[in-house]
């Protein structure tokens, strides 16, 4: 089975009033294809950085971060928001969509990022929304939608480019329980279906049973 | 592209507010550059419609044609020095005059040339003055409204001189007078009626003019200055602004201008500012699921000359509407090449108002998207 995400060694340090801390102190963790993994950890316990960390939106002191197998290290911006935009789909506490877009068109944006063809965007953001039940909605603004459905555009939009690795943040932190176990439910469904690793940093003891495999961030390490 | 349109799709109330300000003072901008334009030209648009490159005044004159005085033998040192053909005299005499037949009197600003020389303007209507001519004038056609015609007698009143109008010309004022061209040899008459000094005799042999106008380049103007001492070489610009009202006139409406175009400056950069910081946390989205900022960038930069282009071609529609509407005594003027000007000027202080934003997003951190948007 492959491993679309590994982290290796992670180390990353802040320098904060003068006193070095230690936020992530070599955390390893790989996740193989199909795999949702729960993080949880207390407030403060590095989870943002970590997260940060695997999303190619901060670079580690020391370690090393392989996206497909490709290293995130040393890249300069432009290559690593490509990869952010071709590797990894992010979902936010808040579904975090452009207000002035229709639904159809924050799929669509996104893949015009990614440089794929019109015609192909259009009929795989359709096939999206329709998997995700919002068929009725593509051509709403996101304030006519509810929280849950808002979560679900986002996970359409995140997995409109087809990347290699899922990281959602408390993706259900805006949502009621049932709403919550449900968005859930579908990213796991996807994570499957398609063979992505996925990373979900969570507070909700609710959603686990739904993932494969549940890990504490403590003292900057995975336990 | 993408986002910078559907975003002004989505908030058309919003970027209409701010367009209906930019198109205001970009509007107030053309109407005043036009009056501008349109003043400048009323008041100096004989001097400025002369193919000349200088003019020689008498020294202390503080260039002003009216005060000037050139002597005949100043004209043939001139003459001498870059060619006959390049020499050219000129009276310039501002004064009041009554149509006969009609108790109306007129400022008027007299101008006299040789006839047949190359200051002289074309006629449109009527005829041109000839070396032979003598009693006859060619006036503005502005002077029609006051019910000048040809064949119409002038008296001046300060020397009780007669002319008849031969025929009209366009576009030729001084000082917002009405001009009337005269020939030299009338000039001459007209300067020993009016003369104040008493038993002089032999005037023939001492004609004077108000100012010579020459085509001459840098070498020959140095080289007049120094066979001239009792003259100064003055540019045709300078002639122009000394002419009495027309640096203040013009001083005043290009800092209204200047004004209006640093207001649009800063109303764009302020609007787009307070909206980007606004929106900076999509912004911070955006980049982490990897936007380039390079495209935010010019999304941004987009929406200002969007809005800019968009206010400038109504506002430009508008004026050439008023324009159009304006009575034709009204001195307005905007030719293709100012419109064009104005028009880059804007958009360039728009994009300079940009700039704010453009900064701004740059500095956005993708970061900020994560675990920070609870708040």
């Amino acid at each position: 089975m492959r491993e679309r995400i590994i982290l290796h060694n992670i180390t990353r340090k802040f320098e904060d009033g003068g006193i070095q801390r230690t936020i992530l102190d070599q955390l390893n963790l790989s996740v193989s294809e199909g795999e949702l993994v729960a993080v949880m950890g207390p407030s403060g316990s590095g989870k943002s950085t970590f997260l940060s960390i695997a999303g190619a939106l901060l670079e580690p002191t020391s370690g090393e971060v392989l996206l497909d197998g490709e290293s995130i290290i040393g890249k300069d911006k432009q290559a690593l928001s490509n990869m952010r935009l071709h590797k990894i789909g992010f979902i936010f506490q808040s579904a975090n969509l452009l207000p002035y877009l229709k639904i159809e068109e924050q799929l669509l944006f996104v893949a015009k990022q990614g440089g794929m063809e019109n015609a192909q965007a259009t009929g795989r953001a359709r096939g999206l929304l329709q998997k995700l039940g919002l068929s009725q909605r593509s051509q709403a603004y996101p304030d006519k939608l509810s929280g849950g459905e808002r979560q679900r555009v986002a996970i359409a939009r995140a997995l409109m480019n087809d990347p290699a690795v899922l990281l959602a943040d408390e993706p259900t932190a805006s949502l009621d329980a049932n709403r919550g176990v449900d968005v859930v439910r579908m990213i796991a469904d996807e994570v499957k279906e398609q063979g992505k690793s996925a990373i979900m940093v969570t507070h909700d003891d609710r959603v686990l049973p739904l993932c494969d495999r549940v890990l504490y961030l403590e003292d900057g390490r995975l336990v | 592209m993408y986002l910078a349109i559907r975003e002004i799709r989505f908030a058309k109330v919003r970027y209409s507010l701010i367009a209906a300000i930019m198109l205001l003072v970009a509007f107030l901008v053309l109407f005043v550059t036009g009056l501008a334009q349109g003043l400048a030209y009323d008041n100096a648009a004989s001097i400025q419609n002369m193919n000349a490159t200088h003019f020689i005044m008498e020294k202390d004159s503080n260039h002003r044609f009216t005060r000037s005085q050139i002597k005949e033998q100043e004209l043939t040192q001139a003459e001498a020095i870059v060619g006959q053909n390049n020499v050219q005299p000129l009276g310039v005499r501002m004064t009041t005059v009554t149509a006969e037949a009609a108790t109306l009197k007129l400022d008027v600003t007299l101008l006299a040339v040789k006839p047949e020389g190359w200051l002289m303007p074309s006629v449109i209507e009527g005829n041109t003055l000839t070396m032979k001519s003598e009693g006859q004038v060619l006036v503005d056609d502005k002077l029609k409204d006051s019910g000048i015609r040809i064949g119409t007698v002038i008296v001046d009143q300060t020397s009780g001189m007669k002319w008849t109008v031969s025929g009209f010309v366009t576009q030729q004022s001084f000082s917002h007078s009405p001009a009337v061209f005269l020939s030299e040899r009338d000039w001459q008459q007209l300067q020993l009626l009016s003369s104040t000094r008493p038993g002089v005799s032999g005037m023939d042999t001492d004609k004077a003019y108000s100012a010579i106008a020459i085509h001459a380049d840098k070498a020959q103007v140095e080289h007049l200055a120094a066979a001239l001492p009792d003259a100064e070489i003055v540019t045709k610009s300078a002639a122009v602004s000394a002419i009495p009202g027309y640096k203040e006139e013009q001083g005043s409406l290009k800092m209204m201008i200047a004004f209006l175009f640093v207001i649009s400056a800063f109303v764009l950069a302020v609007f787009f500012y307070v909206i980007t910081i606004q929106k900076s946390s999509q912004f911070g989205i955006l980049k982490a699921i990897g936007t380039r900022t390079t495209y935010l960038l010019r999304s941004v930069t987009l929406q200002v000359l969007f809005i800019c282009a968009g206010s400038l071609i109504i506002s430009v529609l508008l004026v050439l509407g008023v324009k159009a509407m304006l009575p034709s005594g009204m001195p307005f003027q905007l030719d293709a090449s100012t419109l064009a000007i104005s028009c880059g000027a804007f958009l360039v202080m728009s994009l300079a108002g940009s700039l704010f934003s453009v900064w701004k997003v740059a500095r956005i951190d993708a970061l900020d998207a994560i675990g920070r948007t609870a708040a």
